[in-house]
């Protein structure tokens, strides 16, 4: 009674054959997952399609598997699905931390890992962990199947490098071991918020210096970002407070961040430096690596 | 020998009452299971498909002529009964509460984005919505003011042609010689404040049905919060005789100011639809025409100059307090009235110069809040006590102590404080319970990334409406020939539980009937005026009728009593459906048969309980005399942790204290005070309505518009009271509703002050604000 | 179309349209009112039904969304809240109550899914996406947190 819902033929197949079957002869479609996103654009008439596919019913996309090396999880995965999974927890804990971040119980039960990204809103919590670990993710049509890694999936705000006739339909994640890893998220508030910032790194450390970093941020860029100058500057550095400061300024160069109303490009340029620095120290942490002259 | 029926009598006896059954416990709320089952009916749930749906045409300008508007292409849709613009209202179209300056529907003018132009009504909401995008509206743009300071100034863009300029009320307070005061101050402290706008949110939008009746009658269920004003504005705009408009006001989802002001117009725009198309008619405001047509909390321009001697003793103050009351002035002049009658804080001041000045600009009117103007104005007045303070090198809650009202002081107003002023006990005692100078000490001294901070906001609120507008209570009940007793009351249930707990408290105590067979309509034109659920009064005045009214059927029970068993009406006592000589137990009358026994002898079992409450004179040009028949007294003290390398300000404890003379509820109280503090905390954290260029707000919706979530809310520890009787309340009960929430910003803005070491003289404190003040003073970290 | 589920215990077909949403036919088409409006933007939480025994916001579904799913409302937990309600009125945590049914939902689903460790912490995070602007939220963690015992994880 707010808004109006536009109209649509409404589409539920029964298999992912069947979907991307569907999907390559409709026109003007839209794909429903768990629909928190749709809905909204639906509202406020960001979109206004002619067909609608739910593929929410799609068991054959619904999983979280542990192949040792890397886990697999398929794109109608929830996010509380993420969030319980000892898999994820283990072996992709940050991606279960930012999922713990997103929104409520309620909008986690049914909002799908697939539409967080799919949806490429600049401040999707599930990409800077994805992005951290270089997942791979793999997109299907009836031509057949491709894989695209995730640092190449999202083109500008809510646009992907998925075609009009592609599902996306698994999402793989290499184990990386032997990291200190970390996500921090400022919000306009401590519960459920659009990100000003969330930034995620991993660190690992050889003989007192850096070995591999890898920083990611989102809303501070039109797509989530990595860090990669500030990644390159402190591979090999001593983990130092200054050299991790000196970083962190480096951050700069790789975002381009926006005044919108929930917080100025100033604000975000700053957070994004004093961010990174909390998160790297804390990732060291996690290694058992105390850094001096920085307060977390 | 008559029966006592004087209410100041009545009144005054159940004041001195020392032993309590029900009163002063924390009774269940009636309502409880219905609303958890979703049985309490709200305004929405008495819609039914049939009914027509109104949509409706708002402004996309700030200022603008109105050319014309197009309905042709709408009304050509099946289905599509009405499109109702200013012309096509019967009565008068005008719905001003202080002045005679706003329309119900925009005529000749708009005046602010989101303003009401038109009403689209048609047979069901989908049909509603395709009329709706057709309706155009042709607008000639003016140019639009935004800026408060601005539209003080400007003489040739005027908002209101027939004012002549955009100073839409003045207040002043002249008390004294504040340039003598000046001269004998020892510490003078001067700055400029600014607070802003804030939104209700109550989880129930507004919404209103209307359904037509025989020869013009109508009856409207709506979410409104004063049922006889909604009558009346009703009846204005129908041109009907009010008596021809019912108004029900089932449960209301959360008022808190904001469905007082905006309510009765919501009533009136579906009473207008129906009366125009003969049929029931459901109008719903969503979400994001809410938060842009209803009235918001003052945003205010305060400038405070505050003198002190070397002992500690306030001289003078010269406050200037300017509110942006938006595009009408709707209730801006109480609310600067009242702003300037709290200028001072709760303290004694002989010298003290008040100039308030309500501007009217291009963007939603400013309204009713929780609070009434008060949060504003107590945010200054504290913060420039911490200054003194400061200056002096004297404890803040020290400092305010010395200078605290207490009984027999006199206000700014020069109004005199007999009795009921307990504030300067229960601040005492609440620095006891917080720790307050072991926490002052400490947390002053630290220098890391996160700094914790201690501050007291101590605040006053005068009970009862402002600018010495008449205020009165009334009730009817009824004894049942079955005993059960029937409430008829105009006070309406928001959730603060005023009805459905302490009204029937108050009943079940002062009749001695059980709880049970008490039943409260609440709500309704059939009562009598009883007022408007607002400013606190719903028990602390709205009650008093139902005291007076329940004592009066008390006193004529006693008389038959005491006949019946032989002793005197004075030694009757009534409990637990027994009715017995006090210390005689055994030979009792059960209490249905007392009251047949009434009936069967012609005594009337029904009575009303009205009382106008006293008021003083005053003097509005010089703001000096009697304001309010009492205050209510509040002090929070607040504990926060600053991160000063994000901004981020975290509010951990909040210490209450509450001198509201009797707690007749304090489970209900406790949740008043729970709730004021969470949205006190919103406001000076997180809430902040952005507006364009356009005075547009871009941010109705709860995305970009955050309130505080369970995760949000500081621990807030038990509360303080002292119960300091005001003679004419109900068992000698204030007002509790706003109190907690007034002085939270002063509080928590005071801790951060002491965390950061520096004053941040603005609202609301979000991180990016923190965060840049604190790079300004202290450097990059 | 037809959907058809189970609501509530029972099995009910409607007709709807592809664009209507789930707390419209609830609410409208099927009499159940305890669910509320507030924002129809998945924000507040006022119109929380137990979607297969999860929480979810029945303003963030399409109606057709539900076909063949179980939907269950306070109406349908009558026996089953009552030591959650009884909480909940002896504590103090119903004010206007607009709020409540939501609130009672997820506080249901969370008791009924949690160990005995359940801390205020776990209830606040819970309660995260039901907003309530009168109550401040204290007591609605100290009813939740008393009824526990009344309720064993499934």
């Amino acid at each position: 009674m707010f808004y109006r819902l536009p109209e649509f033929n409404y589409y539920r197949p029964a298999t992912l054959k069947e979907a991307l079957y569907l999907l390559s002869e409709l026109e003007d479609v839209k794909i429903l997952a768990g629909g928190t996103d749709l809905l909204i654009d639906l509202r406020i008439r960001r979109y206004r399609p002619k067909n609608i596919i739910d593929i929410s019913r799609l068991k054959e996309l619904k999983y979280i598997i542990d192949e040792g090396d890397k886990v697999r999880i398929g794109s109608l995965t929830t996010l509380q699905e993420l969030i319980e999974s000892p898999i994820i927890r283990s072996k992709a804990p940050l991606l279960a931390e930012a999922a713990y971040n997103m929104s409520s119980w309620q909008i986690r039960n049914i909002a799908t890992i697939g539409g967080n990204l799919c949806n490429a809103s600049p401040a999707a919590d599930t990409a800077p962990p994805l992005m951290i670990y270089e997942a791979k993710l793999k997109l299907k049509s009836i031509e057949g199947e491709r894989i695209v890694p995730i640092t190449k999936f999202f083109r500008g705000p809510r646009k992907t490098e998925l075609r009009s006739n592609e599902i996306l339909t698994e999402i793989e994640i290499p184990y990386i071991r032997d990291v200190g890893s970390s996500f921090i998220k400022l919000g306009r508030r401590d519960a459920f918020t659009l990100s000003i910032v969330a930034i995620a790194t991993a660190v690992n450390v050889r003989d007192g210096k850096f070995a591999d970093v890898r920083i990611s941020l989102n809303a501070v860029a039109p797509t989530p970002v990595r860090a990669y100058t500030a990644e390159n500057y402190l591979k090999g550095k001593n983990v130092t407070i200054d050299e991790i400061k000196k970083a962190a300024e480096l951050v700069l160069k790789d975002i381009s961040p926006i005044s919108d109303v929930r917080a100025s490009a100033e604000y975000r340029k700053e957070m994004s430096v004093i961010l990174t620095i909390d998160s790297i120290v804390r990732s060291l942490d996690r290694l058992g690596i105390k850094v001096e002259g920085w307060e977390l | 020998m008559g029966v006592v029926e004087d209410p100041y009598t009545l009144i005054e006896k159940w004041l001195r009452a020392k032993e309590f059954m029900v009163v002063g416990k924390g009774i269940e709320r009636a309502d409880a299971l219905d609303k958890a089952l979703g049985r309490a009916k709200f305004v929405e749930d008495y819609y039914e498909k049939g009914i027509l749906f109104i949509k409706q045409i708002l402004s996309t300008e700030p200022h603008a002529r109105i050319k014309r508007v197009i309905r042709d292409e709408a009304l050509k849709l099946p289905g599509v009964r009405a499109v109702i613009t200013a012309d096509d209202i019967p009565g008068e179209n005008q719905v001003g509460y202080a002045l005679p300056d706003q329309p119900l529907l925009a005529s000749g003018k708009v005046r602010y984005y989101g303003e009401t132009i038109a009403l689209v009504v048609a047979d069901d909401f989908d049909k509603a919505f395709d009329a709706a995008e057709l309706v155009k509206v042709e607008y000639e743009p003016l140019p639009a003011l935004l800026d408060p300071l601005e539209a003080m100034k400007e003489n040739n863009i005027l908002i209101h042609d027939e004012v002549g300029s955009n100073i839409a009320f003045r207040t002043r307070i002249r008390k004294g010689n504040v340039e003598e005061g000046f001269a004998r101050s020892d510490v003078i402290v001067e700055n400029e404040y600014r607070t802003h706008h804030q939104e209700h949110l109550y989880l129930e939008p507004e919404a209103a049905l209307a359904i037509p009746g025989l020869d013009n009658r109508i009856t409207i269920i709506t979410a409104a919060q004063h049922p006889h004003l909604a009558q009346a504005i009703t009846a204005r705009i129908l041109g009907v005789p009010a008596s021809y408009v019912k108004i029900v006001v089932p449960y209301l989802g959360g008022g808190f100011g904001g469905k007082d002001d905006e309510g009765p117009l919501v009533a009136a725009k579906a009473a207008l639809a129906a009366y125009i198309t003969g049929k029931p008619t459901f109008l719903m405001y969503t979400r994001e025409e809410s938060i842009m047509i209803h009235p918001k909390r003052e945003a205010t321009i305060i400038k405070y100059k505050s003198g002190a001697t070397k002992d500690g003793k306030l001289m003078a103050i010269d406050v200037t307090i300017i509110h942006d009351t938006g595009a009408y002035a709707n209730r801006g002049p109480f609310i600067l009235w009242r702003a300037s009658v709290h200028a001072s804080g709760p303290y004694e001041v002989p010298h003290a110069r008040v100039d308030g000045y309500c501007i009217y600009t291009n963007k939603v009117p400013q309204g009713s809040f929780r609070g009434f103007g008060n949060p504003s104005v107590q945010f200054a007045a504290e913060a420039q006590m911490d200054e003194l303070a400061k200056k002096l090198g004297m404890d803040p809650v020290e400092f305010r102590l010395k200078n605290m009202l207490r009984p027999g002081s006199r206000t700014i107003t020069n109004q005199l404080l007999e009795e009921s002023v307990g504030i300067a006990e229960a601040v005492e005692r609440l620095a006891k319970v917080a720790e307050w100078r072991k926490k002052y000490v400490e947390y002053g001294k630290e220098r890391g990334r996160y700094r914790r901070g201690i501050g007291i906001g101590v605040a006053w609120h005068g009970i009862s409406t402002s600018r010495g507008v008449p205020d009165w209570s009334n009730a009817v009940i009824t004894i049942e020939k079955d005993g059960s007793v029937t409430v008829r009351t105009g006070i309406v249930e928001i959730g603060q539980g005023s009805p459905n707990t302490s009204h029937r408290q108050i009943v079940s105590e002062v009749l001695g009937v059980p709880l049970e067979k008490v039943r409260i309509a609440f709500g309704t034109t059939d009562a009598p005026d009883t007022g408007a659920t607002h400013a606190s009064r719903g028990t602390s005045i709205g009650a008093i009728g139902v005291l007076v009214a329940a004592a009066r059927l008390r006193e004529r029970l006693n008389k038959l009593a005491a006949e019946l068993l032989g002793a005197s009406p004075s030694d009757i006592v009534i409990k637990n459906g027994k009715v017995y000589v006090k210390g005689k137990e055994d030979k009792y009358i059960r209490w249905e048969d007392l009251i047949r026994e009434a009936y069967s002898r012609g005594i009337e079992m029904s009575a009303t309980g009205y009382f106008f409450l006293p008021k003083g004179k005053f003097d509005d040009r010089v703001g000096q005399g009697y304001a309010y028949p009492a205050y209510s007294y509040v002090a929070v003290i607040a504990e926060v942790s600053v991160d000063t390398y994000t901004g981020k300000v975290k509010v951990t404890r909040v210490w209450p204290a509450l001198a509201a003379g009797r707690i007749i509820n304090p489970t209900q109280v406790e949740g008043q005070i729970e709730g004021a503090v969470a949205q006190g905390t919103g406001y000076v954290l997180m809430e902040q309505l952005i507006f364009d260029k356009k005075g547009r707000i871009i941010n109705p919706d709860l995305t970009d518009y955050v309130i505080p979530t369970a995760i949000d809310v500081p621990k807030v520890e038990k509360p303080v009271y002292v119960e300091d009787l005001f003679r004419y309340g109900p068992f000698g009960a204030k007002g509790v509703g706003e109190m907690a929430l007034i002085p939270v910003p002063a509080a928590i803005s005071n801790a951060v002050a002491h965390a950061l070491g520096f004053r941040i003289y603005s609202l609301p404190l979000t991180p990016e604000k923190v965060y840049f003040e604190i790079k300004k003073r202290m450097g990059k970290r | 179309m037809k959907v058809s589920f189970i609501l509530n215990g029972k099995y009910v077909s409607v007709d709807v349209k592809s664009n209507e949403i789930l707390l419209d036919v609830l609410r409208h088409k099927l009499g159940i009112k305890s669910i509320k409006r507030g924002c129809e933007r998945g924000e507040c939480g006022a119109c929380t039904v137990l979607l297969n025994g999860k929480p979810v916001y029945s303003c963030m579904l399409l109606a057709v969304q539900v076909d063949g799913q179980e939907i269950t409302t306070v109406e349908g937990l009558e026996n089953e809240l009552r030591p959650l309600i009884k909480a909940f009125a002896e504590v103090g945590a119903i004010q206007c109550g607009y709020c409540t049914p939501g609130i009672l939902l997820t506080a249901y689903a969370l008791l009924k899914n949690s160990s005995d460790e359940l801390t205020e912490s776990d209830v606040k995070k819970a309660l995260e996406g039901n907003l309530c602007r009168c109550t401040g939220y204290k007591k609605i963690i100290e009813a939740v947190l008393q009824a526990r015992k009344y309720y064993k994880k499934a």
